[in-house]
């Protein structure tokens, strides 16, 4: 009976460190949590892409779609003989430098969705805070192109988001500092992300209601209890989605902010 | 600020975020007691599921093997009840003491659930021990009848139960989405965050994972009691046993991936970057080992399927196939176990030549992969069929007809397995996944028609002879063995899958961790104490068994103490 005893026991353990081994042999990759990065103002283009690449491998999480070519666009090899991305970045649409092709398209991503790929892209710059997008920027450039990004650009983008640190605190700026303390509806519509689910003039993606006639539907007390309470009235035929729109909104912007996006919309008959 | 949300900002103000526990640290003990817990919970689970549908086989069936087998095991479970709330409040102790910010947090939205689980979990403790210890008094007639339906009750609590624990780790996942960091957890409707995403798929998977888990443990149980037997007659009871517990886990584990299935496409639909980063992100790799773990489940419930075939007369018909079914499940195995979607630098890619391996990236994607994996569940209700076949012949007379239509059935969904992979190569993402659909629903349906259709043809089958129990060689038990530690492996692997996705969050993008083990280990790291975990439930269930046997006597009664019941025969 001993016998048997010590079989089953060798059965299950070297079973066991069966299992244990390949799973130690295969490459090991860990899920960083995101560390603050802080750049000055003299930060060198080097500096800047090391950074990038730890953010674009790390908490970016990029080369979970690029690189694949199925998801998204390669980014740090050849894409459809067009090369990597910072030798293509500048060609991508006219009048519009690598520089500020790649930073929009983190910023707005559905707004130059490379034909074949679908609109996935979750806004990056409100996951990322102004360093780790302006490295990343870098890091991009730095592939087959040229590194343009200066500790003026990252200065510049922590002047109009002040404190902005989405990464670390899970929260937004708030108050007037919401996009730049703007009153121009477009820029509000811009930052707080309406369009990743709206569709607008045209733009837009069509996942929630069209608001290209939303004054013809809704007065604006309604739309400014719609942005308010996202949850006081749900379009018919988009009840499932209920619950999606965030209710931060309100918070967010100052009340000229909202007041001015409110009779935007309202005017769109 | 609302009261609630004073309240509980008084709290966290007051109180630590985090403890630590000494030598293995706060991650690991919570770790080691949520998957020991979940291990024994999965047990009293899957176990009281095998028994009320063997206890019922018995009773409408009138053959008392099945009711004695039932009795066996519900005895096994009155000690794991035990372990299970042991290991349960040690848990509980660990997240109020090494957690206890995000304790409060779960316990400010969940707290009546939890109540309600507290006596849920008496009222089945009670309902367990009415069961087992009315055995023999409630044998006869409506008042076993009685007893059958504690057993049913049983189940039911515990599923309840079940269902409650998964919404607190699903809301975990995937909290409703207008919840944000800063909601005051105390306006949270309690239902709104049960009825979350991805919580009633969960309750799919794990109901089925359960019936997998409780056979692949019987079947254990039954191979070591095999392995003691004193006598021809024991060995071949539990040889019985251990056939009965391996086609409940192997007729389970058919089903699961489709479960499973359901449960991706709602995380995909939720958060497309959780998916992402569980299917192709870090953890990309898991799903390799993931594979091979299921091919070795697979192959290895064949392989003893085969060898028992050597036991049933008229089985040698049926024998030279079972190469062609050994080559279907290795090709199958090989292309599941491909790598595609890993994460790899710059560097890497170069070497490699492109994002994808030139040859294998072909073979890495879906449609390869569902392809086979359909193909290899096929391969295996073959088996099963054969198996079931064996020392039969029909003797209806649209015998061959109905033969020739199961095969044409088993082509059909096999052609239409194949067409849609091949299809897959040259239609986008968006249609590709809509053929897994298709491909599963062709699998599925040949099943049923197929088993209906054997089922009709076995009426009044001329026996080839009488299934010899017990004529089974020693390396068909070890392979049961080695089935029940893959499985409880396996499930150790896929609570990492589930519960690592969330990465640095305690609530997705609600609640962030801010502890010093906030990262996610690497698979490496991950594997070590998912094997400890397996060590120890393993370790316990078979002291378990082991105090089972001092109790009581097993079920297995020779032929001179019988007073009813028949020689082991039949499926």
């Amino acid at each position: 009976m001993w016998a048997t005893n010590l079989k089953v026991v060798g059965i299950v353990l070297g079973t066991l460190a069966l299992y244990t081994l390949i799973a130690n042999k295969i490459p090991q990759v860990q899920s960083e949590v995101p560390q603050t990065l802080t750049l000055g103002a003299n930060v060198t283009p080097e500096q800047l892409v090391a950074a990038g690449e730890k953010v674009f491998n790390g908490i970016g999480g990029c080369p979970t779609c690029h690189g694949l070519g199925t998801r998204a666009p390669n980014l740090l090899t050849d894409e459809k003989g067009t090369g990597p991305i910072g030798a293509r970045c500048g060609k991508r649409e006219a009048g519009k430098s690598c520089k500020q092709y790649l930073y929009e398209s983190l910023d707005n991503p559905t707004a130059f969705v490379v034909t074949g790929y679908q609109p996935i892209m979750p806004v990056m710059t409100r996951q990322l805070s102004p360093e780790q997008i302006w490295s990343v920027i870098a890091f991009l450039e730095s592939q087959g192109g040229t590194v343009d990004v200066t500790g003026d650009d990252v200065a510049k983008a922590k002047q109009l988001t002040p404190g902005a640190s989405p990464a670390n605190s899970g929260g937004s700026p708030g108050g007037g500092a919401f996009a730049a303390g703007s009153t121009d509806p477009k820029a509000i519509i811009q930052a707080a992300g309406c369009l990743a689910c709206h569709k607008l003039d045209g733009q837009g993606q069509v996942i929630a209601p069209d608001l290209t006639h939303v004054g013809a539907r809704r007065d604006a007390e309604s739309i400014r209890k719609k942005i308010l309470d996202p949850a006081s009235s749900i379009a018919k035929g988009y009840e499932k989605l209920a619950g999606i729109m965030p209710k931060t909104f309100g918070t967010m912007m100052s009340a000229a902010q909202l007041e001015a996006l409110v009779q935007y919309l309202a005017g769109h008959k | 600020m609302t009261d609630g949300a004073l309240l509980l900002q008084a709290a966290a103000d007051s109180t630590r975020a985090y403890g630590e526990f000494p030598v293995i640290g706060a991650r690991a003990f919570i770790w080691i007691t949520a998957e020991v817990h979940l291990m024994f919970a999965a047990f009293v689970l899957g176990v009281p599921m095998f028994a009320v549908v063997t206890e019922a086989i018995g009773i409408f069936g009138g053959d008392e093997r099945y009711d004695r087998l039932s009795k066996e095991f519900t005895r096994l479970l009155l000690v794991a009840y035990s372990a299970t709330a042991i290991w349960g409040a040690m848990l509980v102790f660990g997240l109020s003491t090494l957690y206890p910010r995000f304790w409060a947090y779960l316990t400010a939205i969940f707290a009546p659930s939890m109540w309600a689980y507290a006596a849920l979990f008496l009222v089945e403790s009670f309902t367990l021990y009415l069961y087992y210890y009315g055995w023999d008094r409630w044998k006869k007639g409506r008042a076993k009848l009685g007893h059958w339906t504690l057993g049913i009750l049983l189940n039911l609590w515990g599923t309840i139960v079940m269902f409650i624990a998964n919404s607190w780790l699903t809301y975990m996942m995937s909290p409703p989405r207008d919840i944000t960091p800063t909601t005051d957890p105390t306006t949270i409707k309690l239902w709104h965050a049960i009825a979350n995403a991805t919580w009633m798929p969960i309750n799919v998977h794990r109901v089925i994972a359960n019936v997998v888990f409780g056979g692949a443990i019987v079947g254990a149980y039954a191979s070591y009691r095999f392995l003691a037997a004193q006598s021809d007659e024991e060995r071949a009871h539990y040889d019985w046993m251990g056939y009965v517990g391996n086609f409940i886990a192997m007729s389970a584990l058919i089903v699961l991936p489709f479960a499973g299935y359901w449960l991706g496409r709602e995380i995909y639909q939720y958060d497309q970057s959780m998916g992402i980063t569980m299917m192709g992100g870090f953890m990309s790799w898991l799903w390799v080992i993931q594979a091979f773990l299921i091919a070795v489940l697979f192959l290895t419930g064949n392989y003893y399927l085969w060898i028992g075939m050597g036991r049933i007369p008229g089985a040698e018909r049926f024998r030279p196939y079972t190469k062609y079914l050994l080559i279907v499940l290795v090709l199958g195995a090989i292309v599941w176990g491909t790598p595609h979607t890993m994460i790899a630098d710059s560097k890497e890619l170069a070497a490699m030549g492109g994002s994808h391996h030139p040859f294998l990236g072909a073979l890495g994607v879906m449609s390869a992969k569902n392809t086979a994996v359909n193909l290899m569940i096929l391969t295996t209700f073959l088996s099963f069929l054969l198996y079931r076949r064996a020392n039969t012949r029909p003797v209806v007379p649209w015998a061959r007809g109905g033969t020739i239509i199961q095969g044409a059935m088993f082509a059909l969904a096999a052609g239409v397995v194949l067409f849609y992979g091949i299809r897959g190569y040259f239609v986008e993402a968006i249609v590709r996944i809509g053929f897994s659909v298709y491909q599963v629903l062709a699998v599925l349906s040949c099943i049923v028609f197929v088993t209906v259709i054997d089922v009709l043809m076995a009426r009044g089958a001329q026996s080839l002879g009488t299934i010899q129990w017990g004529k089974m060689p020693p390396r068909s038990q070890y392979a049961l063995f080695i089935l029940a530690v893959t499985f409880t492996w396996l499930m150790g692997l896929m609570g990492f899958a589930r519960s690592g996705i969330r990465q640095y969050w305690h609530v997705w993008q609600v609640m962030q961790d801010t502890s010093k083990y906030a990262a996610t280990p690497a698979l490496g790291y991950a594997s070590k104490m998912i094997s400890l975990c397996v060590l120890i439930f393993l370790t316990l269930v078979a002291f378990v068994f082991w105090l089972g046997g001092l109790a009581e006597k097993s079920t297995f009664v020779a032929s001179g103490e019988r007073q009813g019941g028949g020689r082991h025969v039949g499926h």
